[in-house]
């Protein structure tokens, strides 16, 4: 038999690392709708449509599926989202300005799908970076949905899905 | 000129060569409007969208090793758009109605898409 793939959404203000969180994981080449910035936000280049990667988790296969960071795509947050199992919300550890914006997001995705969701506090390599448990306590969410990872760094991140598998096949088991 | 005042001379210089033409909006790659000549439409939201298209677009160009992105289209029952591909930088959007002739469309878009990804840079 083979097993439904999982789609996840991966989603998060710009420059919080959600390309490169898909890339580091990807098994398979991925998609990625990089384009120059036209305005400073950081880096070269953003993500104007979605990224698209795969791979296989203890058998499990995950269909990623990147959204752009930016408001102005806030419709590709809808199209990506449909038919979505769960969902990681990445944020930057150093840039807590941008957490009003992920907790909209947030806000805009699970009032329309209620779906599984972790939030992922990224570069946890810098000296100067919100904790997990900090970022927890300004979303009002349990310490287990909120987790540490640095985006290039492929251990974190699967930290990170198999955090949110967990949830889903919680809520899953609540279900029936 | 400044650069807006030359791309707005080619989205007038455009409508005037296609009657059929009922609305243009010129972006940046990443989704910012620059120029437009719309009625009733947002043009940031025009804008935004233009470049997922592009950015898509030119993904799906690459799968399939079908060369370099030319243009993409999204057909409706009352009208199309055209998203054109205007240099690393720019995106070209062009709304037609129905009946519109399509094959001028993209002879005197094309040229302008090639002069906006020349002012562009």
């Amino acid at each position: 038999m083979t097993i439904k793939p999982l789609k996840l959404i991966i989603s998060g203000p710009v420059g919080a690392g959600k390309t490169t969180f898909i890339s580091t994981l990807s098994q398979t080449s991925t998609v990625n709708t990089d384009e120059l910035a036209s305005e400073d936000i950081g880096k070269a280049t953003t993500t104007v449509a979605m990224d698209f990667g795969t791979l296989d988790l203890d058998g499990i296969p995950l269909y990623l599926f990147g959204t752009p960071g930016q408001e102005r795509f806030d419709f590709m947050w809808e199209i990506l989202c449909d038919g979505a199992l769960g969902m990681i919300v990445l944020v930057a550890g150093n840039v807590p300005k941008d957490f009003p914006y992920a907790k909209k997001i947030l806000d805009f995705v699970t009032s329309r799908i209620p779906i599984p969701f972790i939030v992922a506090v990224t570069r946890q390599d810098l000296p100067r970076v919100w904790e997990p448990e900090e970022v927890a306590d300004y979303f009002g969410l349990d310490q287990e949905q909120v987790i540490g990872l640095v985006a290039t760094n492929k251990d974190s991140n699967i930290t990170a899905l198999t955090a949110l598998i967990s949830l889903i096949e919680r809520d899953l088991s609540d279900q029936t | 000129m400044t650069r807006q005042e030359e791309i707005q001379a080619l989205i007038d210089k455009l409508r005037s060569l296609v009657p059929d033409i009922i609305g243009v909006l010129v972006g940046s790659s990443d989704g910012l409007a620059i120029a437009q000549s719309l009625s009733n439409i947002d043009g940031n939201r025009v804008a935004a969208m233009a470049a997922t298209a592009l950015g898509l677009g030119r993904r799906i160009v690459e799968s399939l090793n079908a060369g370099t992105f030319s243009e993409t289209s999204v057909t409706g029952s009352e009208g199309q758009i055209f998203v054109y591909n205007a240099g690393t930088k720019g995106v070209l959007a062009v709304m037609v109605g129905k009946n519109a002739n399509i094959g001028l469309v993209h002879l005197e878009a094309r040229d302008i898409a090639k002069a906006i990804a020349g002012v562009l840079g």
